[in-house]
């Protein structure tokens, strides 16, 4: 029965039957409060299944900082970055490939979360960044090397090295907000541009991704490599 | 509990014991030098490992005073938000010795009890005693 009706029943009868009503009929009295305080609190039946959803499958999160410029939250952009986090791919297994942006808990300070891109996995050299000690680094097993895709102002593995793979938390695969950036991150890729098409701001932009991407895989020698040229 | 890298404390195999899980998740940086932890294995992410902690974040420690697998006079200092860990069976233990500090998120909980078998039950306390010289 809507909240509507019930209302007008209880408003058009006159004081004495109310009262002989609620004196006969207890359960009913609060069979009504409950339907009068119970519509707004039915979001809490839902609550279980939204929390298993954000925690096992997807998630939306903001994103904040500079460090992962200009991919995320650009100087030109006046809101962070509102983003889905994919969290089932890392929960089942999924082997990290490079290039992809995740998300992962800062291993100096646990309560922070941080998001970086996959430089390196296991096996790989890597010549590393200034703050680092060593000048080239050996990924070990069951580790990745994390970087920001600027490299003036980021915390990441030039800092505190190599990640082991159960730090990472999520990996980022699609940006909801703001709307002329919206879509899925795509490995940056050579753009080609069509035939008599002037090149046009998108393809400067696309064209300098991927020439930071070379010019941060040049940095790593894969396992692969490696065992070709010994 | 499974596996020879913490003998004589924990047995090989056959035992059941008591994570506490909370107390670490409310208050992460209350860890004592001497306690049995379970963290996450840095090396392989879908296993559960259970070492004790050496060294706190800032300590000196030396890495194998056995010298199985490194000189016996190296020493290094446990970096910002890190931990040395070993396992009691120096022999038989892959741990701080082989993979360097483990970051201190990755740490779950500590043992608190052993409750199987029954006849070897016992609580596993959080404080150290120091051998002073």
């Amino acid at each position: 029965m809507s909240l509507f009706s019930k209302f007008l029943k209880l408003s058009g009868r006159p004081l004495t039957s109310r009262r002989i009503h609620s004196a006969t009929d207890p359960e009913g009295s609060s069979r009504r409060t409950w339907a009068l305080i119970g519509r707004p609190l039915r979001w809490i039946y839902w609550l279980p299944l939204g929390l298993g959803f954000t925690q096992y499958f997807y998630t939306l999160k903001t994103v904040r900082g500079r460090s992962m410029q200009p991919t995320l939250n650009p100087d030109t952009s006046s809101w962070d970055d509102i983003v889905i986090f994919d969290r089932y791919s890392i929960n089942s297994g999924e082997p990290i490939r490079k290039g992809d942006i995740v998300a992962l808990q800062d291993p100096i300070n646990s309560r922070k979360m941080l998001v970086k891109r996959v430089v390196a996995v296991a096996g790989d050299i890597v010549k590393t960044l200034p703050p680092y000690p060593d000048a080239e680094v050996f990924i070990p097993e069951g580790h990745v090397w994390v970087e920001g895709d600027e490299p003036f102002r980021t915390l990441d593995s030039n800092k505190f090295g190599p990640v082991p793979l159960a730090l990472l938390d999520s990996k980022l695969m699609y940006i909801v907000w703001p709307l002329d950036r919206i879509g899925p991150l795509r490995p940056p890729i050579s753009p080609v541009s069509k035939r008599g098409a002037s090149r046009d701001f998108r393809w400067y932009s696309d064209m300098a991704a991927f020439e930071r991407e070379q010019r941060r895989q040049s940095r790593v020698t894969t396992r692969s490599t490696t065992t070709s040229h010994s | 509990m499974a596996g020879p890298s913490m003998l004589p404390t924990l047995d090989n195999s056959g035992e059941l014991v008591l994570e506490s899980i909370l107390p670490h998740r409310l208050f992460p940086n209350q860890l004592g030098r001497g306690e049995l932890i379970t963290l996450t294995s840095p090396v392989d992410p879908s296993r559960i490992i259970c070492k004790r902690v050496i060294g706190l974040p800032g300590d000196v420690v030396c890495v194998d005073p056995t010298g199985l697998k490194a000189h016996s006079t190296e020493h290094v200092l446990v970096p910002k938000g890190h931990i040395w860990v070993a396992g009691d069976n120096a022999a038989w233990s892959k741990d701080s010795r082989d993979y360097g500090p483990v970051s201190m998120a990755l740490v779950r909980g500590r043992i608190a009890a052993r409750i199987y078998p029954l006849n070897r039950f016992t609580v596993f306390s959080k404080n150290a005693t120091y051998i002073e010289h």
